[in-house]
């Protein structure tokens, strides 16, 4: 359970990296990152459907793929409603329509139905003390962190990492110091869907997924972004665990159907007890919307 | 300014009730069920608004009052034998008691993290339901038939809508301007500042988000007692609140009557046109959604409004 609890968590834990890191930093949501783990979920299906290409490789083809993707829906869609008074609002309707319009149209061109990608190796397992644990549960788990970590050292490290947490950290200031916010903005959008990209390819090895299955990842991402306080990598990790092991707990105590019903119970409790999240500090977790 | 209703007020209310009425002599079968959907979304509309609108709290969890209204009705009627009225006002009372539960904690939270919060209400519930054995699981429940013919039937549920709005809006509009209305303004523009004047921000809210409940769930439990058969992606999908979401847009949220001229517009609108096109209408539906936000932002009303103006002055 423990050991399930942990590969579920890592997990989460990538899949809810994006969503954090641009609310943190842009302070908007996205509603369609559901969706945009949807494409990179089927971007990875196809390429092992109809070319054989090992589900592993294709992360990057579904990374580069969701970054320009997200460069594009920043650009076109967002931009002309950040400018309101009201953009909070505006951005999360646009992008739950834009999560409806993708799921919808993948419906169309792909159907509704469940598909799964299965590898050769699917059935080996390792062992880890006790416990067998499958070989490609542990290949996602080493993947999402070293992924995570990847982006930790990029935005610690790199000039343009320092100036997403410059802007994250207080938007007039970097563009008194000479960075181009909006540039910044539309960059770390296009991070986070590269993000949700990689999540959908390793979620499509590890389970089946049809147009709509996104969804509930939405939520998910949000809850473990708030719990690790929005915008901080490490938050995400130990957010992502604890979310992790709640629903494994979760579905043996209770049933596995009550997984995202404790996922919600746990919100709620999180939002009145410490509502800027785990490692949330001022900084991170800003409660003011306006 | 006081709260009464002005007699203009009265005036159009009663000629719209009248017309309405009348409708079915004019109407076939086919048409009466769209006015009634029309009635059902404007409803479910300007009870969205109701919290989005008017207090700033947009909600993307309403659907989990829909839901609830109509299943527990089912399950009483079903499991228990009530009659369908006494089935309806229990699941309201449920409902109700329900959304104050979760409104104590949830209202407290604000933007992105209320939109969150709600979202997931609407997910757990759907699990929830979707798990008891009780409201038939995943296969869904089926509501007794009506005893009355086809045609009457049709027509009472139309009337039904039709009591359910009208009480709506009267209430609506007594409670808008009045205190409850002016707390709500008062939280909507800026919560810290109503807080400090002495309006206790947290009780206003949760009356609204009761009453909200309160309508969707009314609704609800007709709705499905019309339809016969509910299951739980249907009843909590999160397209019924999209729908409610995009009719109280495209009218224009934070007026009284923008979301019954949006209910009017979109599903008239949706029947005539999409009934060709079964497998897209979702995909038209968020295309829609889509263009609202970015080119209408006021809604349709704002642009009645504009005609009216221009007309009065044309005259005068």
């Amino acid at each position: 359970m423990l050991v399930n609890g942990l590969l579920l968590g890592g997990l989460y834990a990538l899949v809810a990296v994006g969503l954090s890191l641009v609310w943190g930093i842009t302070n908007i949501i996205n509603f369609a990152h559901g969706g945009m783990i949807m494409l990179g979920a089927y971007v990875t299906f196809w390429l092992f459907h109809l070319y054989g290409v090992d589900p592993f490789l294709s992360l990057p083809v579904s990374m580069v793929m969701m970054f320009f993707f997200g460069l594009a829906v920043h650009r076109t869609l967002l931009h002309s409603v950040l400018k309101r008074a009201d953009f909070v609002f505006s951005v999360l309707l646009l992008t739950f329509a834009l999560e409806m319009f993708l799921s919808n149209a993948a419906a169309l061109a792909w159907t509704a139905d469940f598909r799964s990608v299965t590898v050769s190796y699917a059935g080996t397992s390792v062992a880890i003390g006790p416990v067998f644990v499958p070989v490609v549960d542990l290949a996602v788990l080493v993947t999402a962190i070293v992924l995570i970590l990847g982006l930790w050292l990029y935005l610690t490290g790199t000039k343009t990492g320092q100036a997403i947490l410059a802007t994250g950290l207080d938007a007039e200031a970097a563009k008194m110091m000479g960075i181009e916010v909006d540039r910044i903005y539309a960059v770390t959008f296009a991070i986070g869907s590269a993000l949700a990209g990689a999540a959908g390819s390793l979620l499509a090895i590890l389970t089946a997924v049809n147009p709509y299955f996104g969804g509930a990842y939405t939520f998910r991402a949000a809850l473990v972004g708030i719990l690790g306080g929005l915008g901080s990598i490490p938050g995400v990790l130990l957010g992502g665990i604890v979310v992790g092991m709640a629903e494994t707990a979760g579905s043996v105590l209770i049933a596995p159907a009550y997984r995202l019903f404790v996922s919600f119970v746990l919100l709620v409790v999180i939002l009145i007890v410490r509502p800027t999240g785990l490692l949330g500090s001022a900084f991170f977790g800003r409660m003011e919307s306006e | 300014m006081s709260g009464r209703i002005t007699r203009n007020e009265l005036l159009l209310g009663l000629a719209v009730v009248a017309v309405l009425a009348l409708a079915p002599v004019a109407l076939n079968q086919y048409w009466i069920r769209v006015v009634t959907k029309v009635l059902l979304f404007a409803v479910l509309a300007s009870a969205w608004n109701l919290m989005a609108g008017f207090c700033g709290y947009p909600s993307f969890g309403q659907v989990a009052f829909f839901g609830l209204g109509a299943y527990v009705t089912a399950v009483e009627m079903v499991r228990f034998h009530v009659p369908f009225v006494l089935s309806l006002v229990l699941a309201i009372v449920l409902s109700v008691v329900f959304a104050v539960l979760v409104g104590l904690p949830v209202l407290r939270l604000r933007g992105h993290y209320f939109a969150v919060a709600t979202l997931g209400i609407a997910e757990a519930t759907k699990q929830v339901v979707a798990n008891l054995a009780i409201a038939g699981g995943g296969e869904g429940i089926s509501f007794p038939l009506p005893p009355w013919t086809p045609e009457v039937t049709t027509r009472v549920f139309y009337y039904s809508m039709g009591l359910v709005l009208a009480a709506m809006l009267v209430t609506f509009r007594l409670a808008i301007r009045s205190r409850p209305g002016y707390a709500w303004r008062g939280i909507h523009a800026n919560e810290e500042a109503a807080q400090v004047l002495g309006i206790n921000t947290t009780f206003y809210k949760v009356v609204a988000w009761a009453i909200s409940a309160f309508f969707t769930s009314l609704v609800g439990g007709i709705y499905g007692y019309w339809i016969g058969f509910i299951e739980p992606n249907s009843m909590f999908s999160a397209n019924v609140t999209v729908e409610m979401v995009v009719v109280a847009l495209l009218g224009g949220s934070g007026t009284l009557l923008g979301p019954l001229l949006g209910s009017a517009v979109f599903e008239v609108l949706s029947e005539v046109v999409w009934a060709h096109f079964l497998n897209v209408h979702d995909l038209v539906l968020a295309v829609l959604f889509g263009i609202i936000i970015l080119f209408l932002p006021g809604g349709l009303i704002t642009y009645v409004g504009r005609g009216g103006r221009q007309v009065r002055r044309a005259v005068s």
